[in-house]
């Protein structure tokens, strides 16, 4: 498996929150190749990994399809595309910012913007409200084109930077997706300590639903919630960052299962795998919050991604750190539960 | 027309750095006019011969682009910035650029949202928070391939969205493009066009060049403002795209000469153009520097109506480039008779 391109073409896919229809059947057509089962069920894509076995506790890995995006709203009488959030999007950099509007046909826009002399000061950041998309198109044209909940992403190329770094938006969390894919991979023909289920979750963006009904659904013994976490960028707090390159970020946290923490950064001591704390004070903004306490429970943990600009399409993340990610997945899972 | 706009539009050149523009239009135009020099700011002017000799003509437009200039490489491996040109930060932030003549791909990061405060979520971004990427992991990394006072530019593709085109630095190589189709033709009269530098940071170009030259009649092709935008009604519009080439009797640095002015509405009729004048007594260009040069020149600015302007997403209508073109083209052969 070739991690650039597997990447890139994950993080070009299309996939907003509750329209993950384009994304999950690239990472469906991905994960078959591991798993002879790969199935899809409330946008959750769902593959089964390896011979089942009698006795083995039941593992879940788990990365979100979902990406942060906008819904149209209406078309207003000028004949702009009205929008609202799908997910966390920082309003501060709309303005003029490249989209793809998924209608009956893909059409490209961009935010619209006042021009200083209108901005009244400038000292606002705009809402939703206020947002609009040009598309060039006439309020005719649109209405043959654009309907009231299609989905709309910002329109972004997966850009090489220096050394092994990458930029696109959507890398949270197609890079947890990639991260799992290549688990398996360096899995492939071992001997596992878990039966293993894959699940690339629907709807994170919005409050974790997808995982939700997946971990209802299969109930695991235990699972890791693999995504992204802040790595240290100008501004940041280096006590509550990661850094690039430096590998994955093993999540340690009340809410998370301490053995499970223990028993990863074991794996990358034993393994030489250089590793990083995520330590956190209570919930995790992941979906290893939902496993955690799904019919009945399940340990959990997070493995986490270091990225800078988060929920920008201005995201980067280091390929080592994946790649690192993926070979301490990899470890844990052949080293099963002693 | 449309395509030499990509092509011109696609180059990088920010004030003071415009070499790789000049360069392509001298490669253009070289064949076409009967005198070419470039004088010591780094403009360029070009004399071509008409059909008989009136009065003097010049006619201008400014090769320069907004874009940002590196102050600083800073011990991560990241590098300030400072813009160069007037530029609202919040069409930088979560952007991709280019860096240098190299084009080295970076990308302009910022704290995560989620790490903000509400206070500063609600706050526009400024510069001073922002840094450029490029993936080096070190100082000593990025600066091999960076240096202080290379030149940064917004890395925009040329977009047709219906009939209307978006891209980076239409403002002013719509001016260039409709200069180097006109000294393609057969000119009735004889005329100077000159492709002026850093308009962009305060009209220094043109003043030089002005004074050079030293023509009776000035006329300034430009992009210029339209916020014909959702939620913007009436005057504040200042100008509307599909309304044709915008004739201004006054910007914030020049009054136009009024019979240049009422000559640009009748020959607009005369010839079956649109023609429309801005509503605001806004913005400015190189006729400012221009009509109070030498003993002073009598002095038009024709402009092409232009969404969001210096940002990474200019936005004007197909139909709007061509007539001012043809509007251009007419007033050439008549200005020289007055």
């Amino acid at each position: 498996m070739e991690l650039l391109g597997t990447i890139t073409e994950l993080a070009q896919a299309f996939g907003p929150s509750g329209c993950e229809d384009a994304a999950g059947e690239l990472a469906k057509s991905m994960l078959e190749e591991y798993c002879s089962e790969v199935y899809i069920s409330n946008n959750n894509v769902i593959g089964r990994f390896g011979e089942r076995r009698e006795g083995l506790p039941d593992l879940v890995l788990d990365a979100h399809i979902d990406q942060i995006g906008m819904i149209v709203t209406g078309i207003s009488e000028e004949g702009f595309v009205k929008v609202d959030s799908l997910g966390g999007i920082d309003r501060r950099l709309l303005p003029t910012q490249q989209v793809v509007i998924f209608g009956k046909r893909q059409i490209p826009g961009v935010f619209s913007t006042l021009p200083p002399h209108l901005a009244q000061g400038g000292n606002k950041v705009m809402t939703f409200a206020e947002a609009a998309i040009d598309t060039g198109l006439s309020k005719e044209e649109l209405e043959e084109l654009v309907s009231p909940g299609d989905c709309v992403k910002f329109d972004v190329e997966l850009k090489r930077l220096l050394g092994e770094r990458v930029t696109c938006g959507a890398l949270d969390d197609r890079c947890g997706v990639a991260c799992i894919l290549y688990a398996l991979e360096l899995l492939k023909g071992e001997d596992l300590g878990y039966n293993v289920t894959v699940i690339f979750s629907s709807q994170e963006e919005v409050g974790e639903r997808g995982a939700k009904v997946g971990a209802f659904e299969l109930a695991p013994d235990i699972a890791i919630a693999v995504d992204v976490s802040f790595a240290m960028n100008t501004g940041e707090d280096p006590k509550k960052c990661g850094e690039l390159g430096k590998g994955p970020m093993i999540g340690v946290s009340p809410s998370l299962s301490r053995r499970i923490s223990q028993e990863l950064i074991a794996c990358a001591k034993n393994a030489q795998i250089p590793f990083q704390y995520e330590v956190m004070n209570g919930m995790t903004g992941t979906n290893a919050d939902r496993y955690s306490v799904e019919k009945g429970g399940a340990e959990t943990c997070t493995v986490s991604i270091p990225l800078r600009n988060m929920h920008t399409p201005a995201e980067v993340i280091d390929l080592r750190d994946v790649r690192l990610s993926a070979q301490l997945l990899a470890e844990f899972i052949k080293e099963g539960r002693k | 027309m449309k395509s030499l706009l990509k092509e011109l539009c696609l180059i990088n050149g920010v004030s003071g750095d415009e070499q790789l523009v000049r360069s392509a239009i001298m490669e253009k135009v070289k064949d076409h006019c009967d005198e070419m020099r470039t004088d010591p700011l780094g403009s360029l002017i070009c004399f071509k011969k008409g059909k008989s000799s009136g009065k003097k003509l010049m006619v201008c437009a400014h090769m320069d682009e907004v874009g940002f200039i590196i102050t600083h490489i800073n011990s991560d491996g990241t590098l300030s910035f400072d813009q160069v040109g007037g530029i609202d930060p919040s069409v930088v932030i979560g952007r991709q650029v280019k860096v240098g003549n190299a084009g080295i791909q970076g990308v302009v990061g910022s704290p995560a949202v989620h790490d903000l405060s509400k206070d500063e979520r609600e706050a526009p971004p400024k510069f001073s928070g922002m840094t450029i990427d490029i993936g080096a992991s070190s100082k000593e990394e990025a600066e091999k391939y960076v240096s202080p006072g290379d030149c940064a530019y917004f890395s925009s593709d040329f977009l047709e969205m219906g009939s209307k085109i978006k891209s980076k630095a239409i403002d002013d190589r719509a001016g260039c493009a409709m200069m180097i189709s006109l000294m393609q033709e057969d000119l009735p009269f004889d005329t100077y066009f000159v492709f002026n530098v850093q308009e962009e940071i305060g009209l220094r170009g043109s003043g030089a060049s002005a004074y050079s030259v030293a023509p009776d009649f000035a006329l300034v092709l430009e992009a210029t403002t339209a916020a014909d935008i959702d939620g913007v009604s009436g005057g504040k519009k200042v100008c509307c795209l599909g309304c044709g080439p915008v004739v201004s009797f006054m910007d914030r640095r020049t009054i136009y000469d009024r019979e240049l002015y009422r000559l640009a509405f009748d020959t607009a009729r005369e010839i079956g153009v649109p023609c429309q004048t801005k509503s605001a007594v806004a913005g400015g260009n190189d006729a400012g520097a221009i009509h109070i040069s030498g003993k002073g020149v009598r002095t038009l600015a024709v402009s092409v109506p232009c969404r969001y302007l210096h940002s990474p997403a200019c936005v004007i209508e197909s139909a709007d480039l061509e007539s001012t073109y043809a509007l251009v083209r007419e007033l050439a052969g008549r200005i020289p008779k007055l």
